[in-house]
């Protein structure tokens, strides 16, 4: 119980600070919130609206209001000139989902590149064959993701013409047509993620690879496949695992332009949306919204690699 | 200096070179002869590389490619020197302070850190020039200086925690060895130990980091530009990667020839941080 709390409480706080940051963020505005949003009418509808919407009082008692929708589901409105009202939840149920896939698909193509990769490079370590990759490796993880997705879109979208170079499809709209529109982005996206994690996972089984158990294992006759994927691997995965939650977000940063670039309706569209539009209290509710899901995951990461590396629990607990 | 320049492996030297060639654009970018850089040739919109008096072509507009990349130079180093500057002497500020004095303060500059780490990097910064640089009244673009200084100071933010950790954790690994304790015993005051014990050490990680994080920035600058915040109407890398975001299909070498030189260069910056850490690190295990 107590090693519960150890864990949770730290997370609660920063995801109570950060979801503060971003609302005393709001009173940085050069223009007030009351100025914005509130529609002019007699005073009773002027209180009416500044109660609703949490603007009665100081930027404390605002943020407040906003914890107290937003634990319940209520991310806020979006507010058209005149005063009509659209929920930021309706705009979220669309857009949430796919750049949520589009992360996903990022995680498992860099997952799934990057562990024979680097399992391999470090197997060959300081080989030429290592050398020319390692290398080759290092300028794709420098590269940002931004770079591939726009260079890919001029020249696998445009000048070849192979893939669509912008827009979306749902699966539900098209399989087919949904992986087509997805393989760019995703492309660009996993491109330096899958630099980034082969790298570590070098040089984490070279480590490995000198302990002695593997000596033992080779000497026992094992082949070196079943050496390098059942005793080498495991044991360096901790910090593949590790990076994989922190790099999460780069991901949802690199997902936000990827958005743009490709014209993908996501949260990163809608974000632009909400900046272009001034729809403030929308843009409060996404930045925290991927602030709690980056700190949650990483804390679910963290449980997940007591189950990977024991080691890690023990030392822990300890 | 050569001593120093034989340790470097090729790709290092690369780097060096390819920095210095960028930083000499950014002091001399101003007196070359080239063409104004704001300046549009109505004769040639969107000519391709090589083309002749334009040596790197044109975009839509028909302003110039070379000159934009060498002049936006300036801009985009700018921006990334002074907010790792600022934000790293902050930050290792905070982070050296807190680390050394530890106990409480150095609790709540962790969860500092940690909150503002808890937003990842390029969302922090776009909220934070999303919402200063929003203007009074929409009609009307804020002033394009005072964009380029509101982009400044969100990516000091931006900066400040990632070296404050970076901080912290090198004071850490410090504070408890055997010369410090032994200077505390012999009634060295705390400034004395900070400056002449704590820094030195602490510096060569620094160092490092701030490579790395120079190559952030620059990133982040062009990715501002790219979800419609960043410079828009002045010289900089980010803002021509801005400018014909939108459709580049008529001229690809529009895009393409400001995205690889700022691809070169956080290469070439990633790469000197890189060969600083494997320095560093072949200095902690002789130790």
């Amino acid at each position: 119980m107590n090693n519960v709390l150890k864990r949770v409480v730290p997370l609660l706080l920063v995801i109570f600070g950060s979801t503060l940051i971003v609302s005393l963020l709001l009173q940085l505005l050069p223009v007030g919130l009351k100025d914005l949003y509130i529609a002019p009418g007699d005073e009773a509808s002027v209180n009416e609206q500044l109660k609703s919407l949490g603007l009665d009082g100081n930027a404390f008692t605002f943020y407040f209001h906003w914890l107290n929708d937003f634990v319940r589901g209520n991310f806020g409105y979006i507010i058209f000139p005149g005063g009509g009202r659209e929920p930021v939840s309706n705009r979220l149920a669309t857009a949430l989902p796919i750049s949520l896939r589009l992360v996903v698909y990022v995680q498992i193509v860099a997952l799934l590149v990057s562990i024979p990769l680097g399992i391999f490079t470090a197997y060959r370590a300081g080989r030429r064959s290592d050398r020319a990759i390692s290398y080759s490796l290092f300028a794709a993880a420098s590269i940002p993701n931004f770079v591939f997705g726009l260079l890919l879109a001029i020249f696998v979208g445009v000048k070849l013409g192979w893939l669509p170079p912008l827009g979306y499809v749902s699966p539900s709209e098209g399989l087919g047509e949904h992986i087509k529109t997805m393989i760019l982005p995703v492309l660009s996206l996993a491109i330096p993620t899958i630099a980034t994690y082969s790298r570590l996972l070098r040089s984490d089984v070279i480590a490995t690879l000198r302990e002695d158990y593997v000596t033992m294992a080779a000497s026992k006759g094992l082949s070196n496949r079943r050496i390098l994927f059942t005793h080498v691997l495991r044991p360096s995965s901790t910090t593949l695992f590790t990076s994989a939650a922190l790099n999460m977000g780069a991901l949802i940063g690199g997902t936000l332009v990827i958005e743009q670039i490709f014209s993908i309706p996501g949260l990163g569209t809608e974000i632009g949306i909400a900046i272009f539009s001034r729809q403030f209290f929308a843009l409060q509710s996404y930045i925290a919204l991927i602030a709690v899901g980056y700190v949650l995951f990483n804390g679910i990461i963290d449980v997940v690699l007591g189950f990977v590396d024991p080691r890690t629990r023990e030392r822990r607990n300890a | 200096m050569r001593k120093l320049w034989s340790t470097l492996n090729l790709p290092s030297k690369i780097s060096v070179l390819w920095v210095l060639l960028v930083f000499f654009f950014v002091v001399t970018g101003n007196f070359l002869p080239l063409l104004d850089p704001t300046e549009y040739d109505p004769d040639a919109s969107g000519v391709g590389l090589f083309s002749p008096g334009h040596f790197l072509g044109t975009d839509i507009n028909g302003y110039d490619l070379l000159s934009n990349v060498i002049n936006g130079a300036r801009i985009s180093i700018l921006i990334a020197l002074v907010s790792v500057g600022i934000g790293g002497l902050i930050g290792s500020a905070i982070g050296i302070g807190s680390a050394y004095v530890r106990g409480k303060v150095d609790l709540v500059v962790n969860l500092f850190f940690n909150i503002l780490l808890s937003i990842p990097n390029l969302v922090l910064g776009l909220a934070l020039v999303a919402i200063l640089a929003t203007s009074v009244d929409p009609s009307i673009p804020i002033d394009p200086n005072r964009r380029v200084f509101i982009i400044i100071f969100s990516l000091t933010v931006v900066i400040i925690p990632i070296l404050g950790r970076i901080a912290r954790g090198a004071t850490l690994s410090w504070v408890n060895r055997e010369f410090i304790v032994a200077a505390r015993s012999m009634g060295m005051k705390d400034r004395h130990i900070i400056f002449k014990h704590i820094v030195p050490n602490v510096l060569p990680a620094i160092y490092a980091v701030i490579f790395l994080a120079i190559g952030v920035v620059i990133v982040a600058e062009g990715a501002l530009s790219l979800l419609g915040v960043g410079i828009i109407d002045g010289v900089s890398w980010g803002a021509m990667i801005g400018r014909v975001a939108g459709d580049f299909t008529y001229a690809p070498q529009s895009m393409y020839v400001p995205v690889i030189v700022l691809a070169l260069t956080v290469i070439a910056f990633n790469q000197i941080g890189d060969h600083l850490r494997s320095q560093l690190d072949s200095r902690e295990g002789k130790i």
